[in-house]
């Protein structure tokens, strides 16, 4: 890592038009709504920015801590799921010849070319009771039903069809469904060409494949992982469409929260402080991570 | 030129796939045809309307399959004015966006509730009644409603009772009270409840015998303990599909609007609906001109004729909802004027009242439900 | 080409022909596929719901084709992801460029304030763009395609961070020696970035593109709240579509869509490798 000084001609090229974008139309935009988290309601539409921090107060509530602490949770075991489900076929479009490579990219992210809306009414209709899911189980039940007693079983009682949709399950099953290319894409761009003599070497010594998976492909795709891991939970977290449709009485999630703030609730400032607590957790986790990169560079 | 297509918007009118739409659907123009010629045609709408003195354009927020199949046609037709028709999916949207300044949208239909809201602050115009005589064919119960007396600012449309839909094979009575959704476990795990909390709030509201209007902080809590009680019987809350929820099977009783149910009605006989005995909310889609219109008289013009008799006839063929419209429902057979899903028995529609807005309730209501989800 | 190829012994590492590998991967296609499936055949469902099958028809597809404000949206989703992608891979790269070279002032903020686009709320930052846009009062009835600037503009916002992230831990993997190398050969910095570095970012830039055409291609909140009148995309057509559930109607424009895809892309990928073919010929 360089100076910026030492390099000002190119620093000014690579950073000019990010920097003014992101300030241009991100935190000037932003920067309203956050004072409207330190605001007050006056009559329908009327935010008096008071400096008050009730609305952060509330926010702070157990309720509120509750059902966050909830969607860490579901989105924590979403990204779990998804670096396990999501590793492998990485490694297979990695791994596959120059052909066959933009096909496999393409087969993984056709499906997210659909609109979400309607991918998710098309999982509901196979995890529905009467869905393709349960009717196929169902169907495999009674076939080997009418086995067992042939090999001396007892015959099993009839179908009784799962509840797939309308609970945690279902929601975490949805935003793995909705999720998964976010974790696919980052590992590949990590791996894709990397220096294959070290696997070859590791195998060449004798080393299982799981061995040299874990011992050298993992920490050459550790970057990917970390990306992936941000950008696989940090969506999943404010997801509300999923739980919305998915879910059932229980199944609310901090996104669902703060739209029905901005929207039914018409409680702009305290929606606004809900979603600055989210924001004001994730910079500091970044920067944090940032300043301690910066000072193991500074040792090493 | 202003005979050309409108690019944007819904023209029923032009049902041909034209040359333009097509390039735009295929994205081509995006990656590097010049489009300098086809942008200089995509302004359209020159002329100007005969009658309202202004360009013969207007732009119409409505919800979906809320319209005759060629309503927007006919109106050009007679008028000469080209309406854009763009929809939005919950009155919540419709408000948070309009409250940021309007867009461009002419004509917008909020329900009565949302009419409150915008009235009071000040994000719709007051109509001008010279301009809509056609509101001699509302019926006279429509005119004077505590949510628009008199109706300055608001023209009814439809009009919708919340009650429960219901498989008939699958329930051993007639449900017609709201202990069945609110207070009981003879139906575990087979309810959907819409996901409103107001709305959800009201009507247990109504079960305890209150009026959906006089709630106080008290009530909502002893709400939010029976329901609380109640969410191990209830298997999701549904966000206005409820109809589906029905058609699929995944439960056999909902709470929902009688026209979704009417029209589900229609193809799985199997489903009916009652407006429970302890009555219901009714609400009412309107037809406002919001703040800064660009085209009022061209809404005025189209206001108007959306309250004709025949064209109302019409609307109400395609949505199956109930109208309050007179002298079109007069026009309808009797398969629709005698539908007891459509328009519920008088006696009972009695018991049934307008939900006001009400700013102090409104955040106990959500806060509550919160709660009730989180529990 | 194949002299290239029977350098490298392949056999260890094609993971993709080993029968574990290639189960798991038709699993994981197969869970995404099922709903997709269902999707296209109840296209063809002679019904307005999409539950009970009530026999065979063709006529949503008509329907579809006919529906000229959904065949707008649809073109209008299309032109601003190609658009905010390009854009967002550019933006996206440059970020990730400066955060992996460069140390300059108040970098953790900016790294921070970077992955925010990330984490903030759709319906916070849609509100955000709504007021920020209403200050602004810019003209509504500019022409097509100049119209859909604004939500152009909120896409490329909220796309670029992804692309930055995914780059950047792509270049985590960059010799910096092959750099200072081709510099000692005598390559100017900027030849030394556009002919070692570059090539390098590839795939990160290959992974930011997709993420970015997906996420702009199928965002509703925010697009909702920047969108006017004459600007509906897809999503926002949809959404107010299925107040009474989806039709068939819908999942034929998606299964078009899909279609769409999959020629426009092999042909792509044909001109490509009969390009690479001409090229190796040479």
């Amino acid at each position: 890592m360089e100076d910026w000084k030492r390099g000002r001609a190119m620093f000014a090229t690579v950073a000019a038009a990010p920097l003014t974008w992101l300030t241009l139309f991100f935190i000037i935009p932003m920067a309203v709504v956050w004072l409207y988290s330190f605001g007050t309601n006056r009559g329908l539409t009327d935010i008096d920015i008071s400096g008050t921090l009730v609305n952060y107060q509330r926010a702070l509530e157990p309720l509120y801590l509750g059902i966050f602490a909830k969607s860490l949770v579901v989105a924590g075991i979403t990204t779990v799921i998804c670096l396990v489900v999501g590793f492998p076929v990485a490694l297979a479009i990695v791994f596959s010849t120059d052909r066959w490579k933009p096909w496999l990219l393409l087969a993984i992210m056709l499906p997210f070319w659909t609109n979400l809306l309607i991918r998710t009414y098309a999982l509901m209709a196979v995890l529905r009771t009467e869905g393709y899911a349960n009717q196929s189980i169902g169907w495999l039940h009674d076939r080997f039903g009418s086995i067992m007693p042939l090999v001396g079983l007892p015959a099993p009682g009839a179908y009784e069809p799962m509840n797939l949709l309308y609970n945690n399950f279902a929601v975490i099953l949805g935003l793995v469904y909705v999720h998964l290319p976010f974790m696919v894409l980052p590992l590949y761009a990590a791996l894709d060409r990397l220096d294959r003599s070290l696997i070859e070497a590791s195998l060449d010594l004798g080393a299982g494949h799981i061995r040299t998976l874990l011992a050298i492909v993992a920490p050459l795709a550790a970057p990917g992982i970390i990306s992936g891991i941000i950008i696989t939970f940090v969506p999943a977290l404010g997801a509300y469409l999923t739980p919305d449709l998915l879910g059932g009485p229980d199944s609310q999630m901090i996104a669902n929260v703060i739209e029905r703030q901005f929207k039914r609730a018409n409680d702009w400032p305290f929606g606004a402080a809900l979603s600055f607590l989210l924001m004001y957790a994730t910079f500091i986790a970044i920067a944090f991570q940032a300043v301690k990169a910066k000072q193991a560079e500074r040792r090493g | 030129m202003s005979n050309l297509p409108n690019l944007n918007g819904i023209t029923l009118a032009d049902l041909k796939l034209g040359r333009r739409s097509l390039l735009q659907a295929l994205g081509v123009a995006a990656v590097g045809i010049s489009f300098g010629g086809l942008a200089a045609c995509s302004k359209s709408g020159g002329g100007t309307a005969a009658g309202t003195g202004e360009e013969a354009k207007l732009n119409f927020y409505n919800w979906d399959t809320y319209i005759g199949e060629t309503t927007l046609a006919d109106f050009k037709a007679a008028s000469g004015i080209e309406v854009n028709m763009s929809l939005f999916a919950t009155n919540d949207e419709l408000f948070a966006k309009l409250r940021a300044g309007n867009q461009g949208f002419d004509v917008i239909v909020p329900s009565n509730d949302f009419v409150e809201r915008m009235t009071q602050s000040d994000l719709i115009v007051p109509l001008d009644h010279a301009l809509i005589p056609n509101m001699k064919n509302i019926d006279p119960s429509f005119i004077d409603v505590a949510y628009d007396p008199g109706r300055k600012f608001s023209m009814p449309y439809t009009w919708l009772a919340l009650g429960i839909g219901y498989r008939k094979s699958k329930v051993k009575a007639r449900p017609d009270s709201w202990k069945v959704l609110f207070d009981s476990d003879e139906y575990k795990g087979r309810i959907a409840l819409l996901s409103e909390a107001g709305d959800v709030f009201r009507l247990a509201g109504k079960y305890l015998g209150k009026s959906v209007n006089a709630l106080t902080p008290e009530d909502i809590k002893v709400i939010e303990a029976m329901l609380i009680k109640q969410k191990p019987n209830i298997k999701a809350f549904h966000e206005d599909n409820g109809q589906d929820l029905l058609l699929s099977g995944e439960v056999d009783l909902v709470l929902e609007y009688n026209g979704d149910i009417a029209q589900a009605m229609t193809e799985d006989p199997d489903l009916d609906f009652v407006l429970p005995k302890e009555g219901g909310q009714l609400n009412s889609d309107t037809l406002c001109i919001p703040k800064g219109a660009p085209h009022p008289k061209n809404a005025h013009a189209f206001i108007n004729n959306l309250l004709d008799a025949e064209v109302g006839k019409k609307i109400s063929e395609t949505i199956l909802y109930p109208t309050p419209n007179a002298a079109a429902k007069a026009l309808m057979p009797d398969s629709y004027k005698n539908n007891p899903v459509i328009f519920p028995a008088a006696d009972l529609l009695a018991k049934c009242e307008y939900a006001a807005y009400n700013p102090k309730l409104q955040p106990l209501y959500e806060e509550a439900f919160t709660r009730v989800r989180a529990a | 080409m194949n002299l290239f190829r029977r350098k490298i012994p392949l056999a260890p590492l094609e993971y993709t022909r080993r029968t574990s590998m290639r189960i798991w991967v038709g699993l994981v296609l197969f869970f995404l596929y099922a709903p997709l499936v269902t999707l296209v055949a109840f296209s063809f469902n002679d019904s307005r719901r999409n539950i009970v099958w009530r026999g065979f028809t063709t006529k949503y597809y008509e329907k579809a084709l006919n529906n000229e404000s959904l065949m707008t949206a649809l073109g209008n989703s299309i032109t601003i992801a190609a658009i905010a992608t390009v854009v967002s891979v550019v933006l996206g790269a440059l970020a990730a460029v400066m955060l992996w070279r460069f140390r300059f002032p108040f970098k953790a903020a900016w790294e921070g304030a970077l992955a925010l686009p990330i984490v903030v709320p759709e319906i916070c930052m849609g509100v955000a763009m709504l007021a920020f846009f209403a200050k602004l009062d810019l003209p509504q009835d500019l022409a097509w395609p100049l119209n859909l600037g604004q939500i152009t503009i909120a896409h490329i916002t909220f796309c670029f961070p992804f692309v930055t992230m995914v780059v950047r831990s792509r270049l985590s993997s960059f010799n910096r020696e092959e750099e200072e190398a081709a510099k000692d050969l005598g390559a100017t910095e900027w030849q030394a970035l556009r002919d070692v570095l570059l090539p390098h970012m590839k795939p990160g830039l290959i992974a930011g593109a997709l993420l970015a055409f997906t996420l702009s291609l199928d965002d509703f909140v925010i697009t909702f709240f920047t969108s006017g009148p004459n600007t509906i995309t897809f999503p926002v057509k949809v959404y107010s579509m299925v107040r009474f559930s989806v039709t068939p109607e819908v999942n034929a424009a998606s299964a078009m869509v899909i279609a769409l895809t999959v020629i426009l892309t092999s042909l792509a990928l044909k001109l490509q490798s009969r390009m690479g073919a001409l090229a190796q010929g040479h």
